[in-house]
């Protein structure tokens, strides 16, 4: 299924595009993520929980930064596996600035759940993710903001 | 005069034991020391097996064992194939591939068994089959029936050229002449999907090897027990008869159970003989909508020759069909599609050539219509868009072309499942239909209540659907009925029983034949130590064959207990009678004795017999029709629809069939209801929704919308005809599956006919109150 939207941080563009970037801040973005360790330059590891209506459980996987260009777009791809199934995604991100304490970013990419998550959670899917991903943002802004406090 | 028993509304003899929990069902054997079994089943659709780790759930208190392919070593062997394609149909292509107890490196569908684990409880087995680890390489997933055929697809079995499974082309007559000289040629393509049974009871196994008398029995939710124990006997290197199946009360089935060696059906008996312990699994739901077969997609390009009067001078239907991953059931579905296809009218030429795809889904085998209503469906909606066209009344189109009540024997020529010419051997289309036509007041509503409640801005449909159904097929069924010394009848047969009513409708048989109570009569099935020759409970033939072989068993002790009674009451057989569980001399009833005493006679503790004697009253036979005999059926409903919901209410429905001889109308009344039932599913409903991974999207019931109470008309009103069927002594056809064949092409019509003033064509099912919005948006 296709994921979509866009959002706005309360930061720099570079300053935003760090966020990204850095593991220590991503782990507390995604909600479930129980760990998130960087394996290489353009590749984290790690553990996700995931609660889709009646389904409960971790995913265990892999997640890959690409088509990096500085400042203006990287691609997100994302690929787990877990007892309750697997899931594999990716999703271009965007970045726009709007001014110095503003950017605004756009996402636009696909999903495939498969297994018990998606046979019984299927249907709640979309609403999940697209809470998972506002939640998300949302925690990633926030850090933003401590960050520049501090 | 003697009491008729065939044909009366007798009460079920078996739903007292069933209503009030008596009755034994698979889950309810428990042996002491039974062990538990829990599948770890594939997430992906089509994927490599790098490596599984087990060593994990092996550890885990409780697990008594853990298998993969490779514990099996040498004893690990696919299926075997069930149906070859017909001898008798030039040039078929077929590619048989089937499925394995265990994957051991390529998975081809979702949900398909990876490893089992055996441990104290069920809840602990499935602790452990999550501690499995596996190493999968995912492969890209063919799902498309289409795009499987395209040159670039990913190959379901690679070592194939493509994922064509078979290719069959039937022809009757010459079909492009035919074209030639129409004035009208239609064509169309349609879309029809899969449904799943979704059987009350999900399926089951307990098998139990025991050592030391070196005997396996085995409890299997199967529609055919006999070929299940001749199977594994031979896997297992045992002598049949040191292997016992019983398949007990099984909550529905309606097709996948007769499906065979289920990767389960191969493993747990295996299993139980490796741990020397009885094992017992039972699949659970989310598990059947993966592990349990399914049918109906299938994609056709459909073209019809006629004159402009509407007679149908050619039907072509290419089409493809969906095998799943594997095909044990060989070319089952589509024969059946193909031999239907002409419904029951007079078509001259015809030509369709069936092409059976493999794709990365569950396997596909027939479900309650078996690829009938398929047919069905196609030939249906092509007549409702000729008349359309032609302005013909589509009741008009239908009766002009009806096959007339006198031209049978039938024959089209064309090769059925069966093997043998597609012959219909009886029938009276037109009386049917007509009867139809006038339970539900066809004319009067059209004429009056529907201009008037269309003028008031209701949309409400009515529609008449037509139909045949080839039942009873062989090869054979065989019985064993016997006279107790307490005078009460034992019938035994291999037939299965799923909850139709055999333990009632064979008494009758029985009683007509022996003049004892229906009650008396006790019915053994589904039980190989007690009769070990037969097939099994499919394809709508267990009133022919099976109630044939009764009938001719019944008919043998008939002959012993005349035979007997008149050298014990010194009168010629010519007068005597069978009354209420005695034999007495028609005009003296005084003169006479009880079966019960008779059966003792026949069976002396003392003395010297005569040469050519058989103890007892006792009979065993066999009956085996030269070929299938032609049921048939005309389904009416009145519908209206709410066009903004999308949502329905059936006001009004009429199920008129031919069964042949109606041995009980109350059971045939059943059928056709629960046969209703499963058709208004597979109308507007069901629909098994694959996502391109090959991932089902509904595989609860809280998604996969089955028919309730609400759903159905609030009364379906039956009627009967009669053609008896020349083919068997007791001039009985199918009716299991009747109530469900019609139903998706009733539903097109009454909604194409109450939404009348939107132009929109039905070429697809299942609909859904979705997919006609969607329908009537793009209108």
């Amino acid at each position: 299924m296709n994921i979509q939207g866009e959002y706005s941080f309360h930061g720099s563009r570079e300053e935003v595009w760090n966020i990204f970037r850095d593991p220590d801040v991503l782990i507390m973005a995604l909600p479930g993520t129980k760990s998130l360790k960087k394996i290489s330059e353009n590749e984290y590891e790690g553990e996700l929980q995931v609660h889709i209506g009646p389904i409960m459980g971790s995913f265990g996987g892999k997640l890959t930064i690409s088509n990096e260009f500085y400042l203006e777009s990287l691609t997100l791809t994302v690929e787990g596996n877990g007892k309750i199934g697997f899931v594999k995604g990716s999703g271009d991100v965007k970045f726009n600035p709007i001014s110095e304490n503003l950017t605004a970013i756009r996402y636009d990419g696909v999903i495939q759940i498969g297994g018990r998550v998606a046979s019984v959670g299927q249907r709640l899917f979309d609403t999940v993710s697209k809470n998972m991903i506002h939640q998300g943002l949302d925690k990633l802004d926030k850090a933003l903001q401590d960050r520049r406090k501090g | 005069m003697a009491k008729k028993f065939i044909g009366e509304r007798v009460r079920r003899n078996e739903d007292a034991r069933l209503l009030t929990g008596q009755a034994l069902f698979v889950d309810d054997i428990e042996i002491p020391g039974m062990l538990h079994a829990a599948f770890k089943r594939s997430d992906y659709a089509h994927a490599r097996i790098l490596s599984i780790n087990v060593s994990a759930a092996r550890d885990l208190p409780g697990v008594h064992a853990v298998y993969t392919a490779a514990d099996m070593g040498e004893d690990w062997a696919p299926g075997p194939p069930l149906v070859s394609p017909p001898p008798s149909v030039k040039d078929v292509t077929f590619y048989s591939r089937r499925q394995a107890p265990l994957v051991k490196d390529v998975i081809r569908h979702a949900g398909e068994t990876l490893a089992v684990v055996i441990a104290e409880s069920r809840y602990i087995a499935e602790d452990a089959v999550d501690e499995i680890l596996v190493e999968y390489d995912p492969l890209p997933v063919v799902s498309d029936l289409e795009k499987a055929l395209s040159a670039d697809s990913p190959l379901v079995h690679d070592d194939l050229e493509s994922n064509l499974a078979a290719h069959l082309n039937q022809q009757k007559g010459d079909y492009e002449s035919a074209k030639k000289q129409a004035d009208v040629v239609i064509q169309r393509r349609f879309h029809l999907d899969r449904g799943a049974a979704v059987a009350m009871e999900n399926r089951g196994i307990v098998a139990h090897w025991d050592e030391k008398a070196k005997q396996l029995t085995i409890w299997d939710t199967t529609q055919a027990p006999i070929p299940i124990r001749n199977g594994t006997a031979s896997r297992l290197g045992l002598s049949e008869n040191q292997v016992r199946v019983i398949a007990p009360f099984i909550g529905g089935a309606f097709g996948p159970k007769m499906m065979m060696f289920y990767p389960e059906e191969m493993l747990i008996p295996w299993v139980s003989v490796q741990l020397c312990r009885p094992i017992k699994w039972i699949e659970d739901r989310r598990e059947n909508f993966y592990a349990t077969t399914s049918e109906r997609e299938q994609v056709h390009e459909v073209e019809i020759a006629l004159t402009k009067d509407g007679h149908i001078l050619g039907l072509k239907d290419d089409f493809l069909h969906d095998t799943g991953a594997f095909d044990p059931y060989g070319l089952t579905l589509p024969l059946n599609t193909q031999c239907h296809l002409m419904g029951p009218y007079n078509i001259p030429n015809f030509s369709s050539q069936c092409t059976a795809v493999f794709t990365n889904k569950p396997i596909v085998t027939p479900v309650r219509g078996a690829g009938r209503q398929q047919g069905i469906y196609i030939i249906e909606r092509m007549l409702d868009i000729s008349a359309a066209e032609l302005s013909i009344d589509p009741t008009v189109i239908r009766k002009m072309n009806f096959i007339p009540p006198d031209a049978f024997p039938f024959n089209n020529t064309i090769v059925d499942q069966a093997f043998t010419p597609l012959i219909l051997d009886s029938g009276n289309f037109v009386a049917v239909f007509e009867k139809a036509a006038e339970m539900i007041g066809y004319e009067k509503f059209v004429k009056e209540e529907q201009p008037r409640l269309r003028a008031s801005g209701k949309h409400v449909g009515i529609a008449l659907t037509p139909f045949i159904e080839t039942t009873g097929v062989g090869p054979y069924e065989g019985a064993r009925v016997q006279i107790e010394t307490n005078g009460k009848v034992n019938v035994v047969t291999g037939y299965g029983t799923q909850g139709q009513g055999h333990f009632t409708m064979l008494a009758q048989i029985v009683s007509e034949q022996l003049g004892v109570a229906v009650q008396n009569v006790r019915v053994v099935t589904g039980d190989t130590a007690e009769f070990h020759w037969g097939t099994g409970t499919f394809a709508s033939r267990g009133a022919v064959v099976m109630g044939n072989a009764v009938h001719a068993a019944a008919s043998g002790v008939r002959k012993k207990v005349l035979k007997l009674a008149s050298k014990v009451l010194s009168t010629p057989e010519e007068e005597l009678e069978l009354v209420d569980g005695v034999v007495r001399i028609a005009d003296v009833p005084d003169r006479s004795i009880s079966l019960g005493e008779l059966s003792g006679l026949a069976n002396p503790l003392r003395g010297a017999v005569d040469p050519g004697f058989e103890p007892g009253l006792e009979s065993t036979d066999y009956f085996g029709p030269q070929s299938g005999t032609t049921a048939s059926g005309c389904h009416g409903m009145i519908l209206e629809v709410d066009p903004e919901t999308m949502m329905v209410e059936i006001k009004r429905y009429v199920a008129v069939e031919d069964c042949g001889r109606v041995i009980n109308p109350l059971i045939v009344e059943g059928q056709i209801h629960g046969g209703v039932s499963m058709g208004l599913g597979n109308a507007y409903y069901e629909k098994l929704q694959f996502d391109e991974d090959g991932q089902i999207l509904n595989a609860s019931l809280a998604d996969y919308l089955i028919v309730t109470s609400r759903e159905m008309p609030k009364k379906v009103e039956t009627g009967h005809w009669e053609t008896l069927s020349p083919l068997n002594q007791l001039g009985s056809k199918g009716v299991g599956e009747a109530g469900a064949i019609p139903v998706p092409a009733l539903f097109a019509q009454a909604l194409q006919n109450a939404l009348f003033d939107h132009k929109f064509e039905i070429l697809e099912t299942p609909l859904s109150p979705n997919r006609l919005f969607e329908l009537l948006q793009a209108s």
